[in-house]
This record gives C-alpha cells, sequence and structure tokens, in this order.
C-alpha cells in the first residue's frame, strides 16, 4: 500500500530525515514512533504531499507522490499535528466546505457528512459553531474532515496530543472503530502505551532514521532481550525482597515501588521457579509473582538510547 | 457544475451577521449625502438655477471616490488570503486535498472582488441618478465597471502575489500598498520627472516620451475612462502629451491599453501563485 525508499529531506545543512525506508500493508495500523524531532512529521508531510522530498521515493498504491500527487492526495486522509479551523463556519458547513474540495456531489454529501459526525460523536453539534468546539471535539472534527472522501490512507499525527484523559480515551475509541473497518492508516504518538493497543506494525525513527520497522509482535520478540518481573509484597517486603533478588544472578535491573518490585530476568522457567522458592522460603510476605512482558515504551527507550549514545560517541 | 467551495465557503460567511449589511448601509447613506449635498449647493449658488452639467461633475466625484475605495479596499481583502491561511494553520488542511491550486488562487480572488463589486453595484442607483439629466451615457456608465473590474483584478491579484510570498499578513498588506500605490502613483510621478530632468538638461521636451510607464498606471486609465480633460493631479505629470489619444499608440484610448496591461499581469501572477502554493511541484 505504501512504500517508502531511501526517503531523504534536507532543510538547508539540517538533515531532517535521513534514507528512511518503509513498507505498509493494506489494513495495518501502522505506529510511527519518535522523539519531537525525530522527523516524523517531515515524513508524514512528504507520504500526505505536502512536502517535496530532497531525494528517495513514497509510492502510495504503486502511484510517485512526486510524479502524481494529485492522484496520491485523493487517496490519503490527513490530520495534522496542529491545525487551525474556520471559526466562522458550522460544523455542517465545515465538513460541506472540505467535501467540495474533494469534489463529492453536493447531493451526495449529507449522508456522509451525518455518518462521519456520528462516527465521531458529534451528531449534536452539527450545527454549532466550529469555534465553540472543545479541543477534542476539534480533533473529532478534523478526524472527521480527513475521511469525508473514504480514502484509502489516513496519516494521522499526533491526533491525541494537548487532550485530556476523556477526549483521549474518546479519539482511542474511534480509531479502535477505525481498525475494526479495516482502514490502513499511520499514526503518530508520544503515547506509546495507546500507539501498542492500537497498533499492528511500528516504525521507531530517531534523528531522522528509521532504528526499526516491522509488526509489533516481531519487533518486541526481536527487541526483547529480557524479560521482567513483577512482585508484589506486603508492607516492609520490599527491602528484604530486593537483598534476595540481588544474589541471584538471573536478575539484572531492579525497580521499586511502594509494595513492588521489578527486575529484569535472563533465564529459563525453571530458574524462575527456584527463585520464587527462595523468595518465599527467606520469609518474603509475597502476594502475587508475575511476568510482565516488556512494552513498546521499554523497547523505544533501548533502542533510541542506543542510537543516541552512538551519536554522541560519533560527536566526541 | 459545482461552484468552487472557497467562493461558496467565504460568500456565505463573510455576508453572515451584521458587519456586511451595516458597512453596505453606510457606504450608500455617504453617497446619497454627496450628491445631496452637490444638489443643495447648486440650488442656492448665486445664480439660482439649477445647472444640469452639474451631473457630469457628479458622476467624475462618485466614479473618483469608488476608484479610491477599490485601491484602497482590495489590498485588505485579498493580501490575507493565503497568509491568513497559513497564520490560521489552515493552509495544509487545503493543499492536502486533491482541489487545484490555480482553482484556491481563483476562488480567493474572485471572492475579494465580489466584495468590491458588491459595494459598487450596490451603489448603481445612487449613481443613476446623473441618467435623469443626460450628459452621461449607459456606455460610459458600463465602461467605468468594466474599468473597476479589471482594476481590481489587477489589485486583487498583487494582493494575492505578496500573500503567498510573506508568511505574515501586515507584511504582506503593507507591501501590497506600496506596490499599488507605486503602479497607481509611482508611474506618474516618474514620468513627470522624466519630462521635466530631460527638459532641464536639453531645453526641449523629448521626442518620445516614456508613455509606456503611464500606461500601466490604473491611475492614468481611470482619468482616461472618466474622459477628464487632464485637470488635476495627473495633469502635473502629463504636460506636452495631447491627454486620452497618445499617437504612439494608434489613437487608442489608454485606458484600453492599461486594461489590457492590467488583465495580463494578473494572468501571470495568478499561474504565478498557484505554482509557488503548490507543495509538491
Amino acid at each position: 500500500m505504501v512504500v517508502v525508499s531511501n526517503l531523504v529531506k534536507k532543510y538547508g545543512k539540517l538533515l531532517a530525515v535521513n534514507d528512511l525506508s518503509l513498507e505498509i500493508e493494506k489494513g495495518q495500523i501502522y505506529g510511527f514512533v519518535g522523539a519531537n524531532g525525530a522527523g516524523k512529521t517531515t515524513t508524514m508531510r512528504i507520504i500526505s504531499g505536502l512536502l517535496r522530498a530532497t531525494s528517495g521515493k513514497v509510492l502510495v498504491n504503486g502511484i510517485d507522490i512526486s510524479k502524481n500527487p494529485r492522484a496520491v492526495k485523493k487517496m490519503i486522509g490527513y490530520m495534522p499535528d496542529f491545525f487551525g479551523v474556520y471559526s466562522d463556519l458550522k460544523v455542517s458547513e465545515y465538513m460541506n466546505f472540505y467535501s467540495g474540495l474533494y469534489g463529492i456531489p453536493p447531493r451526495n454529501r449529507k449522508k456522509i457528512i451525518d455518518d462521519l459526525l456520528e462516527l465521531v460523536n458529534l451528531s449534536d453539534k452539527r450545527d454549532a459553531y466550529v469555534d465553540s468546539l472543545s479541543r477534542g471535539m476539534k480533533q473529532r472534527l478534523c478526524l472527521a474532515r480527513s475521511l469525508i472522501h473514504d480514502p484509502d490512507l489516513l496519516i494521522l499525527d499526533e491526533p491525541a496530543s494537548g487532550l485530556d484523559p476523556r477526549a483521549r480515551v474518546e479519539m482511542k475509541e474511534i480509531l479502535k472503530e477505525l481498525k475494526s473497518m479495516g482502514r490502513t492508516i499511520i499514526i503518530s504518538s508520544h503515547i506509546l502505551h495507546e500507539l501498542s493497543e492500537i497498533c499492528t506494525a511500528i516504525g521507531i525513527i530517531d534523528n531522522g532514521k528509521m532504528v526499526v520497522s516491522g509488526p509489533v509482535e516481531e519487533i518486541m520478540a526481536k527487541l526483547s532481550h529480557s524479560r521482567r518481573i513483577k512482585v508484589k509484597v506486603l508492607k516492609g517486603g520490599v527491602e528484604p525482597l530486593v537483598k534476595c533478588l540481588q544474589e541471584e544472578p538471573e536478575i539484572g535491573r531492579i525497580t521499586t515501588g511502594n509494595d513492588y518490585v521489578e527486575a529484569d530476568f535472563n533465564g529459563n522457567g525453571e530458574k524462575l521457579a527456584g527463585i520464587l522458592k527462595n523468595i518465599v522460603i527467606k520469609g518474603v510476605p509475597v502476594i502475587s509473582f508475575t511476568e510482565t512482558g516488556e512494552n513498546l515504551e521499554s523497547i523505544f527507550m533501548h533502542v533510541t538510547r542506543g542510537n543516541s549514545q552512538d551519536a554522541d560517541k560519533s560527536n566526541n | 457544475m459545482q461552484i468552487n467551495p472557497i467562493i461558496e465557503k467565504d460568500l456565505k460567511t463573510k455576508m453572515r451577521g451584521w458587519k456586511a449589511p451595516t458597512l453596505i448601509t453606510f457606504y450608500l447613506g455617504f453617497l446619497g449625502f454627496l450628491i445631496w449635498v452637490f444638489f443643495i449647493d447648486n440650488i442656492y449658488s448665486a445664480y439660482n438655477y439649477f445647472d444640469p452639467r452639474l451631473m457630469t461633475d457628479v458622476f467624475k466625484t462618485i466614479a473618483s471616490f469608488q476608484f479610491g475605495l477599490i485601491v484602497l479596499i482590495t489590498p485588505v481583502l485579498t493580501a490575507t488570503a493565503i497568509s491568513g491561511e497559513k497564520e490560521r494553520q489552515t493552509l495544509d488542511l487545503l493543499l492536502c486535498t486533491d482541489y487545484s491550486t490555480f482553482k484556491i488562487v481563483i476562488g480567493k480572488i474572485v471572492v475579494s472582488i465580489a466584495h468590491v463589486l458588491l459595494l459598487i453595484t450596490a451603489s448603481l442607483p445612487i449613481l443613476s441618478t446623473v441618467f435623469l439629466f443626460g450628459g452621461i451615457g449607459i456606455i460610459d456608465m458600463l465602461r467605468l465597471f468594466a474599468f473597476y473590474l479589471v482594476t481590481a483584478l489587477l489589485i486583487a491579484s498583487l494582493g494575492m502575489l505578496f500573500s503567498t510570498i510573506f508568511r505574515r499578513s501586515p507584511v504582506s498588506i503593507i507591501v501590497t500598498y506600496i506596490m499599488v500605490l507605486g503602479l497607481l502613483y509611482g508611474t506618474l510621478i516618474l514620468h513627470g520627472l522624466y519630462l521635466i530632468l530631460y527638459q532641464n538638461f536639453t531645453g526641449q521636451m523629448p521626442q518620445a516620451p516614456l508613455y509606456w510607464v503611464l500606461y500601466t498606471s490604473p491611475a492614468f486609465g481611470f482619468a482616461s475612462v472618466i474622459g477628464t480633460d487632464g485637470g488635476g493631479i495627473i495633469s502635473v505629470f502629463l504636460t506636452g502629451t495631447a491627454y486620452g489619444r497618445v499617437a504612439a499608440f494608434g489613437q487608442i484610448s489608454p485606458w484600453i491599453i492599461n486594461t489590457a496591461f492590467s488583465i495580463v499581469v494578473s494572468i501571470l501572477i495568478i499561474i504565478f501563485c498557484a505554482w509557488k502554493i503548490k507543495p509538491v511541484k
């Protein structure tokens, strides 16, 4: 569906995107992960036809964006990270305006607009002025706008940024709905936990370079160097537990909370059972002993830390 | 056929509320007052009779007032057209659609011209009082409106040009005003200076004056549209020329040449603007 090959974008001497390649299949929800200034927005803008790449190629459904941007734009719905609205328009007029720009015949518009406003839970706001909407509602309206021409590919740049927890949950629910509808989506977000819930594939970008890209499970399996365990204890049990764990050679980095301890573990199931047995024998008041998988956040930190260290070394 | 959505949206939103009707009301009220002053002044003059030739003066005064209105209002309407979208962060949302940038530019220009034309068209009943007394024909009126339209197009295109070049609307507005005033009156001043300097250095008038500079000025064209005989500020810069007809262009009226110039320049600017805002060229 989307093939990006050796994409480079330079702003003067600044290299914003450095030889980036990725592939997204139809129906995939591709999470674009990276720190601020890593090159996510630049890449998304290039794919959306809003920015010319310095070099490299972007194909959407086999069409080269640099050769036929209008054909590609027809297939893409883009939601930028920062956007404004026409304050003097009502919600339905706002949607009508964009349906006009996408060439949707007037007789078809009402149904499309009604369906989309229902999808983003704004049906009751159709006669409200856009300016009177909350930030979360404006984000949802912008999402509805990006869907108005029924695009093959949705590009959502930080759709949940600046939203309160409730609005964030609402946005997540809409994205899940879009996922169930089989849409192909590229989405960037800082909230990695949310991305890992929605995405089927991820790409981690750092300093303009794609560090890793592929299906979530594959990346998790490839990059999860250690297992992690979480042990909950009664009051006063954290300190003796840490002492016990520090004696075990298979235990790595340990972090503590008020009533729990988390630790990296490199070993097999038998060793893990042995550790639990030792803890209990030494009288640590254990409530629960569970294994937690490595999450997207820790993988992101792990991958980008390695890169920033490389960058530091090369700078030195 | 579908209406350009930009025209549809802007016309709808700008005519909504009390601002537009209030503006039109005050504008028409002012024009009405102007004509009333002319009548009163004429009726109570020393000769104590009504002179129908007065209506030609009324026509020229109102036409000049409206020309000034076009020059003053149009830059504000278009010089913010694209820079305003940039400031509002709505330009990306326009450009990510497959709507052509040419149609976007045309839409913005039509909207701004439409507002100016609305004011002028609304004034037609008041301006028509001149027909009551003769001296001004329907052709004169149509010619004036055609000239207004083309001048508004040129100024709107210039505003659009700077609106695409500069990110900030105030900068774009100021540069547009400087450019418009330069084109209107700077050209006349330039021509006048040329004549004065040439005469000072050689002691005679130039054989081939810089007429082409004058033809780029809508003010010069406007003077010929309303048939002024070269009185007022414009005549200062035209010393030695047979005003209204210039042999170098085969007796073609200056307003026709100026109109042709404005149309060509406007088209070139519109094409450039459409190209300039296109993200992937």
